[in-house]
């Protein structure tokens, strides 16, 4: 068998197209997933049974549940609810959203409480209120020692993304599978498919190290 | 970066070339005339019912009981696994564990070029399943609507070759139980697929509020083959086989057995001819 390079051209542009739909969707469910779950880890901190229970139940189900079924039950059952008919990119990015925020939200909580106890008493004693402890003295050290899971968090994202294939989303994925339909071919897609992740990927990394690098020092 | 880059697509390519090497090893012991007797596993996607699916953990359809004749016949032991369809398609091409695939595999000129195939068994064509009233009378009036397909089908290549290969509105989805799925869900308008797996969904869905309608015109009769690496070993036996039971009327028995009506044979026979030839 040789590796057929031509049937690789003839579907680049196409996978460099589905490279942006990755991209695109990666970057706006990690914004959207970075507010909802700080709003979760608020409440699973939260002492108030009413906040902390849903959030916990919301992080448990998301972490619990593969994002595969995630991605059908939403696709299928929860967009058409809303808004009366499926609507694939709608999906993908609720999907990838409510699934990153409970990962989020578990690094937010994990960042807070690394932060030593005796802090947030001085900050108390000091006549702090407990937003303006949050705000001056939690949050700014916490973020610092999130960026890491942060972007672990993102590199995980942009893979899973390949999942929303699934539901004919336009991805890197997407193509390759249609590469593979149309000559019965594998490698050819599936390589070409892991080298655009991992190059995406690589440069995210290297990306999330010199912010990690500014931050620090 | 560059550099890096290209010493990472080399290491790629190697492991791709290195695997590509450790193709099956005809056995040249028997009676050398290349002879397969040894129990031969077929691969399968069982998720295409009536043809292939899944009954209480055991595989069942149409193509399962169509490959024990054809390999009862061959006087071959054999076995039939659901190993899901990409993994059919890897393993088959590479002929180590699985020597064949069996799984409404439609031939066309484009995958020759990977695979070789058994002689046609079966004919099938595309069928449109649509919402009662709209306006769809064959593939053409189709080209501006939204329409699901399972992605990698014949039933893709038809549509991509009617809407565009980047058009967003063909959608192809995993299976055709999810471009059915889609359909019943609203983000589409229509599903393409094959007329036994349309003609079962309608069986079993008798309430749900759509039509279907056949085009003969853009979509040609197809013919599935048994899929098989290339060179294969086993072609002549199967191809035999095949032809035995067509004509001892073992496979007029099955195709009633799923189907309830007696097959079309004249196109077929036609098909076969074409293809021996």
């Amino acid at each position: 068998m040789d590796f057929r390079f031509d049937i690789i051209s003839e579907y680049l542009p196409l996978m460099l197209k589905g490279m942006l739909i990755t991209i695109g969707l990666s970057i706006v469910s990690i914004l959207l997933g970075a507010i909802l779950g700080f709003v979760v880890s608020l409440g699973k901190i939260s002492a108030k049974a009413y906040l902390h229970w849903p959030s916990s139940l919301y992080i448990n189900f998301f972490r619990g549940t593969p994002f595969y079924v995630q991605i059908l039950i939403i696709h299928f059952g929860l967009v058409p609810l809303i808004l009366g008919g499926s609507n694939a990119i709608v999906a993908g990015i609720l999907a990838m959203t409510l699934n990153s925020a409970a990962y989020t939200a578990e690094i937010y909580r994990a960042g807070i409480q690394s932060l030593e106890k005796g802090q947030t008493e001085a900050a108390f004693s000091l006549g702090m209120t407990k937003f303006q402890t949050m705000r001056h003295i939690v949050i700014p050290q916490a973020i610092r020692r999130m960026i890491p899971a942060f972007g672990n968090e993102f590199i995980v994202l942009v893979k899973d993304s390949s999942l929303l294939a699934i539901i004919a989303i336009p991805e890197i994925m997407y193509y390759s599978q249609m590469m593979s339909g149309q000559y019965y071919a594998v490698w050819e897609p599936y390589l070409t498919a892991a080298l655009i992740y991992f190059v995406l990927t690589y440069l995210l990394s290297k990306f999330l190290n010199y912010v990690e690098r500014k931050l620090v020092y | 970066m560059r550099e890096k880059l290209s010493v990472i697509f080399i290491v790629l390519v190697i492991t791709v070339l290195s695997a590509c090497g450790k193709e099956a090893t005809p056995d040249s012991n028997i009676s050398g005339k290349n002879q397969v007797t040894e129990n031969v596993k077929f691969a399968t996607d069982a998720a295409y019912a009536p043809m292939e699916f899944m009954d209480k953990g055991k595989i069942t359809g149409f193509d399962i009981d169509f490959v024990a004749a054809v390999m009862d016949e061959a006087g071959i032991d054999h076995e039939v696994i659901n190993t899901g369809w990409d993994a059919m398609l890897t393993s088959v091409q590479q002929g180590t564990e699985y020597k064949a695939g069996i799984s409404s595999v439609s031939i066309t000129e484009d995958r020759k070029q990977t695979y070789d195939y058994s002689l046609p068994y079966f004919e099938s064509t595309n069928m449109i399943l649509f919402n009662k009233g709209a306006a769809i009378s064959n593939a053409m009036d189709l080209k501006d609507k939204k329409v699901a397909v399972q992605g990698a089908t014949t039933a893709d290549s038809l549509m991509t070759k009617i809407m565009g290969k980047d058009n967003n509105n063909l959608k192809r989805l995993d299976s055709n139980a999810l471009a059915l799925m889609e359909l019943e869900g609203g983000g589409v308008d229509a599903v393409v697929a094959d007329v036994a797996i349309v003609q079962e969904y309608m069986k079993n869905n008798p309430n749900k509020p759509f039509d279907t309608v056949l085009d003969p015109e853009n979509f040609a009769s197809e013919y599935y083959g048994i899929l098989l690496p290339k060179g294969s070993e086993l072609k002549a036996q199967i191809d035999s086989a095949i032809t035995k039971i067509i004509e001892n009327g073992k496979y007029t028995e099955i195709y009633k057995k799923w189907f309830g009506e007696e097959p079309d044979m004249s196109r077929l026979q036609e098909e076969i001819n074409k293809s021996s030839q």
